[in-house]
């Protein structure tokens, strides 16, 4: 059984017989799976919620402007208008766009099923390709996003073979904390998008300086596990990361400064 | 030049029509939808659709072919296999069979067909076709495909018959070797104080218009065969069909190939690939239609693709600058059928040159066979392909005697009146003029600060030049017939691919017959009323299909001029026309409306009637072109018509971190020797710096180990999106003219690519001093080699 919100994973892929499901449920007419709102100090983003509803919200605006920034990288403005953040997750390719900015952001995913409902830490939520943990029978109602405490900075930095619709070579998120926390993670550079705790070890406490770029730097081949294929090599994509997580590094203080270029500003 | 035609006559006065931006006739039809392709005919409810039954295997030989299971499907109306028809078929060599026979020879390649009365059933009963193989060992390098000991894919190629300028070495897999000779290539190098060699390579390419192929045939119960085809080449098309299907009783009276608007070919819809199915399929089912759509995967991986290229490159030059030899190997990887595909390695065996003046040549252009989809005719023809090679090596050369790139290119330009490799001259070109303009567009010399601190800027210069591939007696027709009112239907057989063809047609005979370009309708082909035209490729339809309708446009206003004489005893010298009127330089009083007796004659002083409809045919063919020569040295014949030249520059800059390439501005320069429609030719030099930039810096066609194309779609195979395009596009028309086209003119279409590649090689190393001899030039590339370049260094 597959759910169908937005359909622009699902449909190529029973097209080209990728999947064979006994069953597809249509989800769009359902009521209550389309709400972004504010509910106890964090963004409810529906099953419903499209890319292009993200990109021009308010509330993302003001509250998770890197989930927008993300979001705008979506494939081509016609996929955004039809393709869910929650969909996304749930296809869970390696190189979906929001993996990285749920993950710093410590998104929590509400399943509802026919036994019941559950709430699962974004952490736990990968296994593998296109692999997680929504049991057959269980759809994802919606995700929850705290709002982080200011000041906050935070970028999305995603490499593409071009600036057109392209899914990514790999991808960086980084979400810089009051009192010195830093969370990264990476997306298209392993199995699953992956938080990076050593990563994050390493610049805690500290500006995003030459000195602490360094250290950073020197954990992320261990932090990933990138392979090749059509999109790029391994090592390409190994020198990738931390040119990336420099620029995001960067482009994250000097938000959380209250400067620095506007969300949604490439910088690859 | 010989051949050199009457049109001075008219040349001469103002031109009215012939060289200003006539809004395209087509396009009103276009903007609105209303343009029909073949999919929008509706063949009613007696239309039945086939799918096909494809090879999983590279190199396999068939043991047997179990259809029964298909049979039984519900819906299935017939099914077929290569021993219903067990036919070759070809352009060029007869090399290409409608359904495999023994063997297959590259994935995909088709094997048996369904058709059924829905696409559905059609495609699932062809998956319940039982096929046998057994495998065979597979060649995809044609360096291995040459080498001692390999494995034969056509052990038939002496029987396969072929055009006399081919010339294929039965028991290996070179199906066609053009050999250039010129001077002494030992004494060139000599001569040289410096000799550069090295070797460049250009992967495979598909064309990627937006409408894939689809023909859909009906053999009615009276023996016709009508088929709708989106093609670049309807006489050729049809032509072949009753060639190959000539064991059935077909003749050319009896086929009729009705083209439609077609969306998008860059050579790919040209001759006859995935058409021949449909052909073949409506035989099979005599009274319906039948439809053959490609998929998007198909249309990349069974129609043609771009051949892939190993050049090897020997320059030889003087310290003063003169370039003195030049040896030049290419290796085509041609794939599993070349009846198209040996051609373009023709092409480029006769003027790998490049638009240089080189004492001694020696050119060897091998057409080999390996297990990837056929090769075949794309925009470029070849051209692109050795350009990268010897443009990037013009450069390198240049730098290794300290001389400026453009400089070099300017001294060693080929010039009117040059002898060309194969000994025939060549024709007035305004090559310095298209140097000159395109390097001053891009400030060539002058060092331009990056946009972004840490990025590098580079510049690049490439020349470029193309001449038509063509038999020798390729030609062109067209009628043209006035209507009551004064205004005209032309019939051709040239296509619309977007170009802006048909409005190019009106305008030349809107010139000669004063009467407006929207009051002209040129039609779209069908066989069985337009008249013939070879095909719509080689950038020659202006050139040639021109001529014929300014001949057509002539023939008719003889005509009117006859009838005004008779009638009212004006000298016909004395007669022009001015505003759709017919006017007489010795009485300015005298006017006759043309739509006043276009039809129905001219009113004597008797009361009887003189002339009636007025009507004008007109033909083309180059009558001083011949394939007669030395097959060891090409030298003797006259093969190409002329030769449009040009060149190209960009400014790139490069973020060095991630190889990120961003074209700020890219110039190109051609001498289209007259533009007749200067707006639609600054279109053809943006959608060619485009479709150029793409295969240089996104496009990149993987196949597996087991020959299995791997990116067969857009997620994976790029074409550049409007956000991917440079920043600045600079067209530059310069215009010595072609004194045998019409009005001057010279063809102009596939040229506007070619060089696009080589620019962007030597602006990255002019920005990063980095060479890269292998095609694509991605962004992960230019950081790869600049990492381990650097790694190099420390």
């Amino acid at each position: 059984m597959r759910i169908l919100a937005g359909g622009t994973d699902l449909v190529p892929w029973l097209r080209d017989d990728l999947i064979t499901p006994d069953l597809v449920v249509d989800i769009k007419r359902l009521p209550g799976l389309g709400d972004l709102d504010v509910v106890d100090g964090a963004l409810r983003i529906g099953a419903l919620v499209t890319f292009a509803d993200l990109v021009a919200s308010p509330l993302i605006a003001k509250f998770l402007p890197m989930l927008g920034e993300a979001a705008g990288t979506v494939g081509s403005v016609g996929i955004r208008h039809r393709a869910t953040l929650v969909g996304n997750i749930c296809s869970a390719v390696p190189s979906c766009d929001s993996g990285p900015p749920l993950l710093v952001h410590e998104a929590m995913v509400h399943v509802i099923g026919s036994e019941g409902g559950r709430v699962v830490p974004i952490r736990e939520w990968f296994l593998g390709p296109k692999q997680t943990v929504l049991d057959r029978g269980e759809l994802v109602a919606h995700v929850t996003v705290p709002i982080p405490p200011v000041p906050r900075g935070a970028a999305f930095v995603r490499l593409s073979r071009y600036a057109g619709e392209d899914l990514a070579q790999a991808s960086v998120a980084v979400l810089s904390l009051p009192e010195g926390e830093w969370r990264v993670a990476f997306g298209a550079l392993a199995p699953t998008p992956v938080r990076a705790p050593a990563v994050e070890a390493a610049l805690s406490g500290r500006q995003a300086n030459d000195g602490a770029i360094a250290d950073a730097l020197r954990l992320v081949p261990d932090a990933i596990a990138p392979i090749t294929d059509m999109r790029a090599s391994k090592e390409y994509r190994m020198a990738m990361a931390g040119v990336m997580l420099r620029r995001a590094l960067h482009l994250a203080e000097t938000r959380r400064a209250g400067a620095g270029p506007a969300y949604g500003t490439a910088v690859m | 030049m010989t051949d050199v035609r009457p049109f001075e006559a008219t040349a001469a006065r103002t031109l009215e029509v012939v060289g200003t931006a006539a809004t395209r006739i087509d396009g009103l039809e276009k903007v609105t939808g209303a343009a029909q392709y073949v999919d929008d005919i509706d063949f009613g409810a007696d239309l039945l659709h086939a799918a096909i039954v494809e090879s999983p295997h590279p190199h396999a030989r068939i043991l047997s072919i179990d259809t029964s299971e298909a049979e039984a499907v519900p819906g299935v109306v017939k099914v077929v296999t290569g021993e219903d028809f067990p036919f070759t078929f070809g352009l060029y060599m007869k090399d290409r069979y409608v359904f495999a026979q023994d063997r297959v020879r590259f994935v995909g390649e088709q094997v048996a067909a369904v058709v059924a009365r829905d696409p559905k059933v059609a495609k699932r009963a062809a998956r319940l076709v039982r096929v046998e193989y057994e495998e065979l060992p597979a060649i995809y390098d044609p360096l291995e495909a040459v080498g001692a000991g390999a494995d034969l894919l056509h052990p038939d190629l002496a029987d396969y018959p072929h055009v006399p300028w081919f010339f294929p070495h039965a028991g290996t897999n070179i199906a066609h070797w053009r050999k250039t000779r010129k001077g002494d290539i030992e004494e060139g190098f000599a001569s040289a104080d410096v000799v550069l060699e090295d070797t460049y390579r250009v992967p495979r390419y598909a064309h990627c218009a937006i409408e894939p192929h689809i023909v859909v045939g009906l053999y009615d119960r009276a023996g016709r065969l009508t088929m709708w085809s989106a093609s670049q080449s309807p006489y050729t098309q049809r032509h072949l069909f009753a060639e190959a299907l000539a064991p059935l009783g077909l003749s050319d009276k009896d086929v009729r190939v009705v083209t439609p608007y077609v969306g998008g070919g860059f050579g790919g819809k040209a001759g006859v690939s995935m058409e021949i199915l449909g052909a073949a399929l409506a035989t099979a089912v005599q009274g319906h239609p039948v439809k053959v759509r490609w998929t998007r995967e198909q249309e990349f991986y069974n129609t043609y693709q771009r051949q892939g290229l190993v050049a090897h490159v020997k320059l030889g030059v003087t310290r003063g600058g003169m370039i003195t030899a030049l040896d030049h190997t290419l290796h085509w990887d041609a794939g599993a059928y070349v009846e198209y595909g040996a051609n373009v390695v023709n092409a480029a065996g006769l003027s790998a040159t490049g638009p240089y003046r080189i004492p001694n040549v020696k050119i060897d252009s091998l057409c080999v066979y390996t297990n990837l989809p056929p090769g075949g005719p794309y925009r470029g023809f070849g051209y692109s392909e050795f350009h990268f090679g010897l443009e990037s090596h013009v450069t390198r050369v240049a730098h290794a005697i300290g001389m400026d790139p453009v400089e070099f290119r300017r001294r060693n330009a080929i010039v009117e009146g040059d002898t060309l490799a194969y000994g025939a001259e060549m024709n007035p070109s305004g090559i310095h003029e298209a140097i000159d303009r395109t390097a001053a567009a891009i400030g060539w010399g002058e060092p331009e600060e990056p946009t972004v601190p840490g990025r590098k800027v580079g510049k690049g210069f490439s020349l470029f030049w193309k001449a038509p591939a063509m038999p020798p007696n390729a030609s062109s027709a067209s009628f043209l017939k006035f209507n009551e009112d004064g205004s005209l239907n032309i019939t051709v057989s040239g296509m619309e691919l977007g170009q802006g063809y048909l409005t190019v047609m009106a305008q030349i005979a809107s010139e000669v017959l004063t009467v407006p370009t929207r009051k002209i309708r040129v039609e779209t082909p069908d066989t069985d009323r337009n008249p013939y035209e070879w095909q719509t490729v080689a950038s020659h339809v202006t050139w040639s299909c021109g001529n014929a309708v300014r001949a057509a446009a002539i023939e008719a206003r003889e005509k009117i001029f006859d009838v005004v004489h008779r009638v009212h005893g004006y000298e016909e010298d004395s007669l022009y026309l001015e505003d759709e009127h017919v006017r007489c330089s010795t009485d300015p009083e005298f006017a006759l409306a043309l739509r006043d007796f276009v039809i129905n004659g001219l009113e004597a002083e008797d009361g009887t009637f003189k002339g009636g409809p007025i009507v004008g045919s007109g033909t083309f063919m180059p009558e001083f072109t011949s394939t007669r020569s030395d097959p060891e040295t090409s030298q003797g014949g006259h093969p190409n018509v002329h030769y449009t030249v040009g060149a190209a520059g960009a400014v790139v800059e490069i973020d060095p971190e991630t190889g990120k390439m961003q074209v700020r501005k890219i110039a190109l320069a051609v001498d289209v020797g007259k533009a007749i429609n200067p707006s639609l030719i600054e279109g053809q030099i943006t959608g060619g710096v485009v479709q150029g930039l793409a295969t240089v810096l996104y496009e990149d066609m993987r196949f597996d180990d087991h020959g299995r194309l791997l990116n067969p779609n857009f997620t994976d195979y790029k074409i550049p999106t409007a956000r991917d395009i440079p920043d600045e596009i600079v067209p530059i028309i310069v215009e010595v003219p072609q004194p045998d086209g019409p009005f001057g003119a010279r063809g102009v279409g596939e040229h506007t690519m070619i060089p696009a590649a080589p620019v962007v090689a030597n602006a990255v190393e002019d920005a990063l001093g980095i060479r890269i001899t292998s095609m694509p030039i991605t962004a992960e590339k230019v950081a790869l080699t600049l990492l381990a370049a650097n790694a190099d260094q420390e």
